[in-house]
């Protein structure tokens, strides 16, 4: 057992022990003995069913947002990445602050199938990682670790970049041919919690109910630009799409744009506004 | 007029007229205290500009929804331009510097997913700038005329069609 | 079921002569919604809103477009048509096809047409969608700000307070009377300008409902009609003026001299000063810039300190000075506001080749102004800056700084033509000698009584009109000589002159643009606050309940500025008359079941119009304070969940205008 998991179950029995949390969102083994799922631990023994590992993929605040957590006073296991989503949920009254974030020390989780089939190759969003140490967190699990070098997190986009407007639309729409509409990038994304989601709302029917190509674009148009300045970059949506459109590439596009532009990265302060609620007089911008 | 559909205009004496040349088809949002004012200002000082245009009065440029410009690209349109009252000016104060930060970012998404820069466009138009709007609406419309039709129809137009089909 | 009546007016020729209105009738009856579509004349006469009246009870009507002029325009004509006709006045959209279409678009008439069907296809989408409104209530406070006491400013305040409601005047200067003070005669009548310029203002600082801020300046407006709330900052005067008795022995005795503002710089002043003698109010403040007790205090330790001078507090019989005094900020609940800044000459130094500033002879026409007046710097005796004689030959040089486009300003400044012509005759008057020559570009002259003026200064006076541009002024043996044309005879014409006068134009006040950003109201290029329509509402901002009054919105001379006073006056107790105004319906709310709760709105909002509130399910979410919320839709966008919408441009009549004009 990794004195990450220990460290975990002691503080997690410790928060349920003392009654200051009712229960804790965690990791446990899942039926395959293998990969980690969600699991909530209510009493001290279930504690110990808590685990930490490279399979720790899902980003647990997304239970948070939901309508029946509200007035309990929840303890959440975070990995860095997780951490960023906490803050910006709470910059945006998504829970109270009583919300106990247990931070862990991430090693890199590892692209695994189901299967177990892909080895232990790290994730993208891994590889270009900088921040293996939880922010702002209220317990801190782990070994505090100097950042190494990374590689540019951006570089993913420059293929496309380099491509014609023509080459991009074309690429795109076979993307988003293949687009089922079935959510599951929004259903996964820690930032997406609006009971009425525009693509599926009828007054005013923004998105069409068709399945095509040209209501498919504008979905992940707009969803993309729903997350512009709140995408923390877990790229979940791109792991969870069924049909492997490279979703990734439009967050981390305007990503990379608002940091380019406004010095800006969503949740890593909570003293900042998101850069589209807020403004310098005095910038000019690249109107032209 | 490329875009018109059933409605293609019909002189008095019903012949169809040949404007055979293909014609961007291009949304306006003008905010209803600067530009949209502007507007009536060239209208008033009888200047002329292309007339592919459509206009959307909205109070504010920080009114329009990223959707709106997103929904009329995904609908064929060619261009879009919004325009508003010069930084400062803004009737509601902020308005214009929200709306700033949103286009550059939807420009940049826009541009990434195929639309080119060019044909998305801000302009900042006071009520007394009518020569201003005239010149912006122009030099737009060549601009994204320059770039052509979005996508290219799915099944070309004969050439018989190419002024009056939308396909 | 939306039964939509489409009426595409005609305006005469002015649509119909480009656009295909028959054309535009047929297609809009194809329109989904579109029950009747008829042709009108011109839709705003009392014939055309009856037919569309009729038209309305006729077809049954539920919705309206009125395709025509802009709703800039003719929006609220056309909302009372429908509301006669038993119609929400909300129910009726306009469709632009004269400023947008018709008036631009005459050199393509098929696209023209083929523009308006569109603009009809998207107010026929939108007003689909309209919902009915009705709009709020909202006391209104019974109080009024003027800013700036220039001749304008006193006009309207005096009328607003003789109408018996309150007003605060404040002025930026130590004293009231504006430009007009500085003048000594004024045109055509030869009135003297202070005879009747100062009892105005005597009257403004007794008026019981008259609250007078000299220096005094607005910080800040924040509110809406009825009910703004203004910041005003009241520079230190260093003066207790409740104690201050006005008897001038400070002014008279402070040894320390400076060019004083009100003679154009060519008289001195002292430090405590008034700014004239007949100010309002006729107390002294301290140009604390230039004090020697302020030099003395801020003289650091090292250097030998100047003497603490001290006189005026040591003289003062009321024990009135008050070195320590500090700026005060108060803020003051307004109803209407009425902008009277007024202008600044132009600097004439954006022409070097007149040589204004490099030689001492030539002046601006407010400072022989100045020296033409009994109570100036010489005591009404014009004589030569430099060396005190008279001058024998005066040439002026007009529009400087006017329908020039090198230096910004290419519009007239319609006064400069006349105040030429007076100041020609009172050359002659005071000295009989005189000889004046008057470069001109056009004689303007457009005015009761003014033609028949400037005939008096050319034959009675005998003033030299010459029509041509100055080119140089240079000194040559004492003497100032103009070289310019006359381009009636195509001539060069030189003129040995004692003294050049240089006709500066009109321009806004410094500061101006910074105060109309204050007060949210448009400015065009030049400084000029924009009228909210330039012939039918000259008196009005684009901001309700802001109102203008004089050259804060262009060049004007005396009468039509005193017009303007009193005019914006009577708009400002039309609207304090009243015990409550409706407010506009057409604002943000919130639907609480798709909110959030997410509060971004709330962050973006500039009127801090939303707040939030618990619902019942436990859930937060926004909501709108629709006596503060002005309806500009910033919050709707910054809403992801769509739970925040805007009256009158909600999102789905903008998303169906998209969608009707594109395929």
């Amino acid at each position: 057992m990794s004195d990450l998991v220990t460290g975990i179950r002691a503080q997690v029995r410790d928060l349920l022990a003392r009654r200051r949390v009712e229960y804790v969102v965690g990791y446990e083994t899942g039926s395959d003995g293998v990969n980690a799922r969600p699991f909530f631990a209510y009493t001290t023994e279930e504690a110990d069913r808590l685990v930490f590992d490279n399979t720790c993929t899902h980003n647990l605040t997304k239970y948070l947002v939901e309508p029946e957590r509200r007035g309990s006073t929840i303890g959440v296991v975070v990995k860095p990445c997780d951490a960023r989503s906490l803050t910006v949920l709470l910059a945006e009254h998504k829970f109270p602050r009583d919300v106990v974030a247990i931070g862990v020390v991430c090693p890199g989780i590892v692209q695994r199938t189901r299967e177990g089939g892909d080895g232990e190759a790290p994730q993208a969003r891994c590889q270009v990682c900088d921040q293996h140490t939880p922010p702002a967190c209220d317990i801190l699990v782990g070994e505090a670790t100097a950042e190494g070098p990374v590689l540019d997190q951006f570089a993913r986009l420059a293929p496309l970049e380099a491509q014609s407007a023509a080459e991009r639309s074309a690429f795109w729409s076979q993307q988003f041919e293949r687009c089922l509409r079935c959510y599951a990038c929004r259903q996964t994304c820690p930032q997406c919690y609006c009971d009425e989601c525009f693509a599926e709302a009828l007054d005013p029917e923004w998105v069409g109910v068709r399945i095509g190509r040209a209501e498919n674009w504008l979905f992940h148009a707009i969803r993309c630009f729903h997350l512009a300045g709140r995408c923390i970059g877990c790229d979940e949506c791109e792991r969870v799409c069924p049909v492997k459109i490279p979703l990734g590439l439009l967050n981390r596009k305007l990503r990379k744009e608002v940091l380019d532009r406004f010095e800006y990265r969503a949740g890593t302060r909570s003293d900042e506004r998101p850069p589209l609620e807020t403004f310098r007089k005095e910038e000019k911008l690249d109107l032209a | 007029m490329a875009q018109s559909t059933a409605d293609t205009p019909r002189t008095r004496a019903g012949q169809v007229e040949p404007t055979a040349i293909w014609q961007p088809r291009l949304v306006g949002f003008l905010c209803n205290w600067c530009s949209f004012a502007g507007a009536d200002m060239a209208g008033t000082s009888r200047l002329t500009y292309p007339a592919a245009i459509r206009i959307i009065r909205v109070p504010c440029t920080g009114r329009v929804d990223p959707l709106f410009v997103a929904k009329a690209f995904q609908r064929g349109a060619d261009g879009v331009l919004v325009a508003g009252c010069h930084p400062g000016d803004c009737h509601y104060a902020e308005g214009n510097y929200y709306m700033r930060r949103r286009y550059v970012l939807l420009r940049d998404l826009l541009e990434f997913l195929g639309i080119e820069r060019e044909r998305f466009h801000l302009e900042w138009v006071s009520a007394s700038e009518g020569k201003k709007f005239a010149r912006v609406v122009s030099e737009f419309t060549s601009q994204v005329a320059a770039l052509g039709p979005r996508e290219p129809p799915r099944q070309g137009p004969t050439e018989l069609e190419a002024g009056t089909s939308n396909e | 079921m939306a039964r939509v009546g489409v009426f595409i007016c005609h305006c005469g020729s002015n649509i119909a002569g480009v656009v295909d209105c028959a054309a535009v009738a047929s297609a809009a009856r194809r329109m989904p919604g579109v029950v009747h579509a008829e042709e009108n004349n011109y839709a705003c006469s009392e014939v055309g809103q009856a037919a569309i009246r009729t038209a309305i009870k006729e077809h049954r009507l539920n919705r309206v477009v009125v395709a025509s002029c802009s709703p800039r325009m003719h929006e609220p004509t056309f909302r009372r048509t429908v509301a006669m006709a038993g119609l929400n006045r909300y129910l009726m959209e306009m469709a632009n096809i004269r400023e947008h279409v018709s008036w631009v678009h005459g050199d393509d008439k098929p696209a023209a047409t083929g523009k308006a069907i569109d603009s009809v296809r998207m107010a026929v989408a939108k007003v689909i969608r309209d919902e009915r409104l009705t709009p709020g209530k909202v006391g209104i406070t019974k109080r009024a700000l003027v800013i700036g006491g220039g001749i304008a400013g006193i006009q309207a305040a005096l009328d607003i307070a003789n109408a018996g409601h309150e007003v605060i005047l404040v002025e930026r200067e130590p004293t009231i009377g504006g430009r007009m003070a500085q003048l000594d005669k004024t045109f055509p009548t030869l009135d003297c300008s202070a005879c009747i310029l100062t009892p105005r203002m005597v009257e403004v600082g007794q008026h019981p409902k008259i609250r007078l801020a000299t220096t005094a300046q607005v910080e800040k407006v924040s509110g809406f009609v009825g009910n703004f709330e203004v910041t005003i900052r009241h520079r230190a005067k260093r003066v207790d003026h409740s104690v201050c008795t006005g008897c001038g022995t400070c002014w008279q005795k402070c040894p320390e001299k400076v060019p004083s503002e009100f003679d154009s710089g060519l008289g001195k002043r002292t430090c405590i000063y008034i700014p004239f003698p007949q100010a309002v109010p006729n107390k002294p403040v301290i140009d604390w810039a230039n004090c020697r007790y302020q030099r003395y205090l801020a003289a650091s330790g090292a250097e030998k300190k100047p003497p603490q001078c001290r006189i005026c507090e040591k003289l003062c019989p009321a024990g009135a000075i008050r070195f320590q005094d500090e700026d005060s900020v108060v803020t003051e609940q307004v109803g209407a506001i009425v902008v009277s800044t007024g202008f600044q000459a132009f600097d004439h130094s954006a022409y070097p080749e007149y040589g204004g500033g490099r030689y001492k002879d030539v002046i601006s026409c407010l400072q022989l102004e100045r020296l033409l007046c009994a109570s100036g710097p010489t005591g009404g005796e014009v004589v030569r800056p430099s060396d005190g004689k008279h001058p024998k030959t005066v040439v002026f040089v007009s529009c400087v700084g006017s329908r020039d486009d090198r230096v910004g300003r290419p519009y007239c400044s319609k006064v400069c033509c006349m105040y030429m012509a007076k100041q020609t005759i009172l050359l002659k008057e005071h000295d009989p000698e005189v000889q004046a020559y008057v470069f001109y570009i056009d004689i303007r002259a457009g005015g009761k009584d003014f033609e028949e003026f400037v005939r008096r200064s050319q034959e009675e006076y005998g003033a030299l009109w010459l029509r041509g541009r100055v080119a140089k002024v240079y000194e040559e043996d004492g003497k100032l000589i103009v070289r310019g044309e006359d381009s009636l005879v195509g001539r060069p014409v030189e003129v040995a002159a004692d003294l050049v006068v240089l006709a500066t134009g009109i321009e806004p006040s410094a500061g101006a643009d910074a105060l109309a950003r204050t007060l949210g109201v448009s400015y065009n290029d030049y400084g000029f606050i924009v009228e909210a329509h330039p012939k039918l509402r000259p008196l009005e901002s684009n901001t309700d309940g802001i109102f203008l009054a004089g050259t804060v919105s262009g060049p004007r001379d005396i009468p039509e500025t005193v017009a303007q006073g009193s005019g914006a006056a009577a708009k400002v107790i039309g609207l304090l008359n009243q015990d409550e105004l409706v407010t506009d319906p057409m604002v943000s709310r919130v639907d609480p079941l798709r909110c959030s709760g997410c509060l971004s709105c709330r962050e973006v909002c500039p009127f801090d119009a939303i707040g939030s509130e618990l619902l019942r399910d436990g859930r937060t979410a926004a909501k709108v304070n629709e006596s503060s919320c002005k309806g500009c839709g910033l919050c709707v966008v910054t809403c992801r969940s769509g739970a925040m919408n805007l009256r009158g441009f909600t999102d789905q009549q903008l998303l169906a205008e998209v969608v009707a004009i594109t395929r």
